[in-house]
């Protein structure tokens, strides 16, 4: 754990450097850059909350994928769940009339459902016909993608839009604010408790990692690992239509084209970045919210294009994993030098 | 007639990138990588190509840029993968990130627009006449008249088939993925293999980057390799790796895309028609997991 905290804050740093250098490179004066970025992001009040917000898909997201690939299967769905989650909350938001305090509940379960179906899909395929998830997860997404631009295009469309985007959904769906502070926010840590606690403290969670590392071990153990896997591809779904369903209720609060294209792969690196544990995706879910946050401030105060950010990104995924190999091939070579030394004193 | 010569030119327009990235794809499968670059190769490629042949004012010069920029992935993914020992998913999704971050970067960057670029003075890769069969009737409206690169494309094909299967290098290359260990203890290094293996896997995805861009439009759009890299992977695995396979698929693909323009401005929207290629690629995982059934 605490080898995990020092390669990833070297790896963030290094990659910081790297990206000075770049900057440096293009003439650009690095210092300011970060400065604006920062100033946008953690420093000013409404960039500090902005930063919470935007990070709710990003962390639902990334817990779906380091929760799928801690426990084995290969979802590299969140994008399509993440559309069928929003669709599915917009779908209750828009044709269902209660009460705030039913429908908020409604839609966020529509949104679980939504994502979940999705991803159930794929495990379906993966148990009834042996189809392998990876491919199948990923060629859903743009399905999945063309399929929610057809429902805003012909079904859904707003007949006052000039482009494809439903009606707005009903009053009483929207989250309400609290104190500049969206109430998505708070979903958002509720589910990483709850992630938290399953993974590390329960026995699913527990049964689900042996599986992802030992698949053999874990069946003649006595886990149930093909319901399992089905769970797992559920559960992960379930998140990434949370994510879905949040963007819509918290912020445009109607689907407009083009929802979540920016977060697609986003979840993924998290997740990789993080070595699929529930704490370091919250930890990067909110640094790379804080980046993509302050990169429209960078761009204004020093002209640095706000993609310059996307760069930044790969680049920590690169060097943080990297990093984290060579870091733990250094301390087992320590070990072993330790180790030798005291069996021959 | 009309729509034969169509149908047949706009399969062959929607295999070519496929087909190359999955030729490509094919090396490091048999060398043994789980290489799944191939997508942000294909983009990088793609955004190379545009940039040589603007400001060059040669489209020769445009590919072999998209080959020098699918080369550097290439590079980045050796230190990575092959030299640090880093997982070569995790190598892969980064790459392909890093991939899309930097084209639409460096398309903000140098040509100070967002989302596409085109201009008049982007050299486009031209159409080739081929000498004695653009002669003959019938025969020479369907072979003749295609682009260049998917004339290369065919002979890339053919010259993998040979270079796999009947050569030393080849022989060498299926060793590395069969039994590192066995290759490496007749003198051969295996790293050394997979590092050529990785160098022509990017030069093929480079080629077909530049098809994209310089074939039949004059473009650069952000992503505009749009999941191709991954549909040449699920080709890769559906015929494990057998280049005559690839090329099979690869047109049955190009065919289902050519299909997709043809049923434009018919009755069915266009979104379900776009959805076809991917619905195709689900379609022939499952023949490909009930043929492994029946082997099993």
């Amino acid at each position: 754990m605490r080898k995990q905290a020092l390669s990833g804050i070297l790896g963030v740093l290094a990659a910081f450097a790297i990206g000075a250098l770049v900057l440096a490179l293009q003439g650009f004066n690095p210092f300011a850059a970060y400065a604006g970025l920062l100033q946008y992001s953690l420093f000013s009040a409404s960039g500090f909350t902005a930063t919470w917000t935007r990070a709710v898909p990003l962390v639902l997201t990334g817990l779906s994928a380091s929760i799928a690939f801690a426990s084995g299967p290969v979802n590299l769905g969140q994008p399509g769940q993440l559309i069928m989650g929003a669709l599915g909350a917009t779908l209750v938001g828009l044709f269902v009339h209660l009460p705030s305090a039913l429908l908020i509940p409604l839609c966020i379960l529509a949104s679980l459902l939504g994502g979940a179906l999705w991803a159930g899909l794929a495990a379906l395929f993966k148990r009834a016909l042996a189809m392998d998830e990876f491919i199948v997860t990923l060629m859903l997404n743009f399905i999945a993608d063309y399929f929610a631009l057809w429902v805003i295009t012909y079904p859904l469309f707003d007949p006052s839009a000039t482009s494809p985007m439903t009606r707005p959904i009903s009053i009483a769906a929207w989250l309400p604010g609290l104190g500049g502070v969206n109430t998505s926010v708070l979903f958002m840590v509720l589910a990483v408790i709850v992630c938290w606690l399953v993974m590390s403290r329960g026995r699913s969670g527990y049964e689900w990692r042996m599986t992802g590392q030992n698949s053999l071990f874990a069946r003649i153990g006595g886990c149930k690992v093909d319901a399992n896997y089905v769970r797992v591809m559920l559960v992960t779904g379930a998140l990434a239509g949370l994510a879905g369903g949040l963007m819509i209720m918290g912020g445009p609060h109607r689907f407009v084209k083009g929802l979540g294209a920016n977060y697609a792969w986003d979840g993924i690196m998290i997740a990789v970045v993080a070595n699929n544990g529930i704490s370091g995706t919250f930890l990067y879910g909110l640094l790379f919210s804080a980046l993509q946050q302050g990169a429209i401030g960078m761009e204004l105060v020093t002209a640095v294009p706000s993609e310059f950010i996307e760069v930044l990104q790969a680049v920590i995924v690169l060097v943080v994993v990297a990093g984290r190999v060579s870091l733990n091939m250094v301390f087992d070579r320590l070990a072993t030098r330790r180790k030798l030394k005291e069996s021959v004193g | 007639m009309n729509v034969l010569f169509g149908l047949v030119s706009a399969m062959l327009v929607g295999a070519t990138p496929i087909l190359l990235a999955a030729i490509g794809g094919t090396f490091t499968f048999y060398a043994g990588i789980f290489n799944i670059a191939m997508e942000g190769m294909m983009l990088v490629g793609a955004f190379c190509a545009v940039l040589g042949s603007f400001f060059l004012h040669s489209w020769v010069l445009g590919i072999l840029c998209a080959i020098g920029g699918a080369l550097i992935m290439a590079g980045i993914f050796v230190v990575f993968a092959v030299r640090l020992h880093t997982d070569e998913f995790l190598t892969g999704i980064a790459l392909n990130l890093f991939a899309v971050g930097l084209t639409t970067f460096l398309l903000r960057d140098i040509f100070h627009v967002k989302g596409a670029f085109t201009d008049a003075g982007i050299r486009a890769i031209p159409a080739v006449r081929l000498p004695l069969i653009d002669g003959i009737p019938v025969l020479g409206r369907l072979l003749s008249g295609y682009n260049l690169i998917i004339y290369v494309a065919a002979l890339v094909t053919v010259l993998s088939a040979f270079v796999i299967f009947r050569t030393r290098f080849g022989l060498r290359l299926r060793g590395a993925g069969y039994n590192a260990a066995c290759l490496n203890s007749s003198g051969v290094q295996a790293s050394t293999i997979r590092v050529w293996s990785l160098i022509v896997c990017a030069v093929c995805c480079g080629l077909a980057g530049a098809y994209l861009s310089l074939g039949s439009v004059r473009l650069f759009s952000e992503n505009m390799s749009a999941g191709r890299g991954w549909i040449s992977l699920a080709a890769v695995i559906l015929v494990s790796g057998n280049p005559w396979g690839i090329g099979v698929i690869s047109l049955l693909f190009g065919f289902f895309d050519g299909l997709t323009v043809f049923l434009q401005g018919g009755r069915i929207p266009t979104q379900f028609t776009a959805m076809i290629p991917y619905v195709a690629t689900l379609v022939s995982l499952y023949l490909y997991s009930v043929r492994k059934r029946r082997q099993a």
